[in-house]
């Protein structure tokens, strides 16, 4: 160890342990990052790439717009209306869990994320037996909303528990003490102080009901083909064609637009001036 | 607003037993102050009268009205909470105008209240700022500018200054006293802070492990506890325990106490208690007889240290030796050895400065002992069985 003399800076060694170990640290990230994300960016060169005689990203895209839309329309519609049912189960099942005790309340949480573990092979065939033999509802695109249903409402029911979990019970206790009832409590105190567990439900219902194939597979009521069933058809049929690889990346973008607009449209309002923050 | 009756509530916590049989008339306009250690069920038995608790037995009455079962928003209630509870996601001004804005007042109604209740607590201009924008103080003026928004019949304080800092408490216990006299509100208040306590209140309910010690004045509590629990949890105290020797005959100057206060609402019982050999005076709320087990309680203030030559005008006069002196700035704290037992002398004046340990013997004179059944003291080192919630 040297004294620095007095108003002469000491110098700093090159190499020191810890810009060693930043260093390390960056380079980890980056690696995991691109081994990550480069599977998409071959997917994307791949579908800009043009067969004998055809002008590449145009045909490729062209056929998207051309063809898909249909698609692309059924995989939304069934997943919105998923979200509507999910939300309406999922927030007086979560307050039921979090703010009541009533006998069996364990169990009951347990059997309500049940469908988490269950393979969806399983669900599909389940549901097909129940279906065809029980509700005939094979044939309507409700059979496939409720399946949807039940594969996914515990990944809304799960983040709302948490953060009503989270939620000291003192703002309701408040709340009611000013003259609100049970029901304007709920709406004007603890939804809006939930906010980012319900926002963080729907995103992760979303992006799982838009792109499932398996399920769907199974009870899709004939001439109702989702966007990702349509991807899966293609490759059966075509192969692994630079089109098929288009229809891929344009709902990857979807996905990846929903991620985004969920951000905004939810999380930063909500996250702030909440207690968390 | 409203006068405030509990006939005899009780909660059980499934075996424990938080609040027992508990019995309190609150007029019309009082402050009256829930005194006592954590878990000795103040907090239950207000959230009780606010209706956050149902009561395993007993009534809650306002008025005439048996609101013992209502839920909390059909009491007409102001409770102010420990941590100053406002919704952070809404503005200072939302907050204090939630109670009006549900009961579907019209906005420019809500605004001029709100308005006037921020002037109230001295926040004007603060209307538009998030709670997380104030500091704590300003929080808990908020939170009690949101409950009088609403005019309730009923104002409860759960340990409203306890997370502050103290002179913030010292300040705010004031302005919560001067708003309730403003407002002549009928007013429950929850402490284990004796200074808060005495500062503000009208009259003191002093409890431990679920059960009402002690109702009464300040004075009634300090100078005549009737329990060995509020001899000890009140204030500092000598307690001696002794055997009852003599009863003696109640005098005509008794009527107002050799204290010079009067004697309050309960008879005094004159008598003398014999503990390691000294015989002194003293006098018990409690009917005792010759032979029972006693402790009497003396105030350390209450002793005062005489020249030897003195005789004094006391009715107990003990000879002492200074162990210790702590000098704590206006007062010290002496430690005299009595007849094998410690007690503790509080001295003023040039008496703080002169006595040192050094001194040797002293003689202490004091009047009546307060002096309260062995069984009833025995309360004081319970331990309470009651369980509050945080």
């Amino acid at each position: 160890m040297t004294t620095p003399t007095a108003g002469i800076p000491a110098r700093r060694p090159l190499i020191t342990a810890r810009r060693l170990s930043d260093a390390l640290s960056h380079a980890y990230i980056w690696t995991i990052l691109v081994i990550f994300v480069l599977p998409f960016f071959a997917l994307v060169g791949f579908s800009l790439t043009a067969r004998p005689g055809e002008s590449g990203a145009v045909t490729n895209y062209g056929y998207v717009v051309d063809t898909f839309g249909d698609n692309l329309l059924w995989s939304l519609k069934i997943s919105g209306l998923t979200l509507l049912i999910n939300v309406a189960v999922s927030l007086p099942a979560a307050y039921a869990i979090v703010r009541h005790t009533f006998p069996g309340k364990r169990v009951l949480f347990s059997v309500l994320t049940l469908p988490l573990y269950v393979p969806g092979a399983v669900i599909g065939i389940s549901l097909v037996l129940t279906y065809n033999f029980t509700y005939h509802l094979t044939t309507s695109m409700w059979g496939l909303v409720l399946a949807m249903s039940l594969g996914t409402f515990p990944l809304m029911l799960t983040p709302i528990v948490v953060a009503l979990k989270d939620l000291p019970v003192i703002f309701e206790e408040a709340a009611a003490c000013l003259g609100a009832t049970r029901w304007q409590t709920y709406r004007r105190i603890v939804l809006p102080l939930i906010g980012p567990g319900v926002s963080a439900g729907l995103l992760l219902c979303f992006i799982i009901v838009f792109n499932e194939y398996l399920v769907t597979l199974f009870v899709h009521p004939p001439g109702l083909t989702t966007a990702p069933l349509r991807v899966f058809n293609q490759i059966r049929t075509a192969g692994l064609a630079p089109t098929t690889a288009a229809l891929a990346v344009t709902m990857q973008l979807i996905s990846l637009a929903a991620v985004l607009l969920f951000f905004r449209l939810f999380g930063a309002r909500h996250l702030k001036g909440t207690y968390l923050l | 607003m409203s006068t405030v009756r509990l006939a005899s509530i009780t909660k059980h916590f499934g075996a424990t037993i938080a609040v027992h049989e508990f019995d309190l008339d609150v007029a019309d306009g009082e402050f009256v102050t829930l005194l006592g250690p954590s878990g000795c069920g103040k907090t239950t038995t207000l959230r009780m009268i606010a209706g956050l608790v149902e009561p395993t037995g007993g009534r809650v009455w306002f008025d005439d009205q048996d609101v013992t079962f209502l839920p909390p928003r059909a009491r007409n209630i102001g409770f102010v909470f420990q941590t100053p509870a406002l919704f952070p996601h809404l503005s200072v001004a939302d907050n204090v105008g939630f109670g009006l804005s549900v009961k579907g007042s019209k906005k420019p109604a809500i605004a001029a209240r709100v308005e006037e209740m921020l002037a109230m607590v001295d926040l004007t201009g603060y209307g538009a700022r998030m709670p997380a924008q104030l500091s704590g103080g300003q929080q808990q003026r908020v939170a009690l500018a949101r409950v009088l928004a609403t005019d309730p019949r009923v104002l409860l304080f759960d340990e409203p200054l306890s997370a502050l800092d103290k002179n913030l408490r010292e300040s705010l216990k004031f302005a919560i006293r001067a708003l309730q006299r403003r407002t002549a509100k009928t007013a429950i208040y929850v402490t284990h802070d004796q200074s808060e306590a005495f500062a503000i209140s009208d009259r003191i309910v002093v409890m431990n492990a679920g059960r009402v010690e002690q109702i009464g004045s300040q004075t009634d509590i300090y100078l005549r506890p009737r329990t060995g629990f509020v001899a000890e949890f009140i204030g500092a105290n000598n307690a001696l325990r002794g055997i009852v020797s003599a009863i003696e005959p109640v005098t005509a100057a008794d009527a107002t106490g050799s204290d010079g206060l009067d004697g309050g609402p309960s008879a005094q019982h004159r008598l003398s208690v014999t503990s390691d050999g000294l015989t002194l005076h003293g006098r018990s709320s409690s009917a005792v007889a010759v032979g029972d087990a006693v402790v009497a309680y003396l105030r350390p203030e209450d002793l005062v240290v005489l020249d030897d030559d003195q005789v004094g005008d006391f009715r107990n006069v003990v000879d002492g030796e200074i162990e210790r002196v702590i000098f704590e700035g206006p007062t010290a704290q002496l430690r005299v050895r009595v007849a094998d037992r410690e007690m503790r002398v509080d001295v003023g004046g040039s008496q703080r400065l002169t006595l040192s340990e050094g001194h040797g013997r002293v003689r202490l004179g004091f009047n009546d002992l307060n002096v309260v059944p062995a069984e009833a003291a025995a309360a004081a080192s319970g331990t309470a069985a009651g369980a509050e919630p945080a």
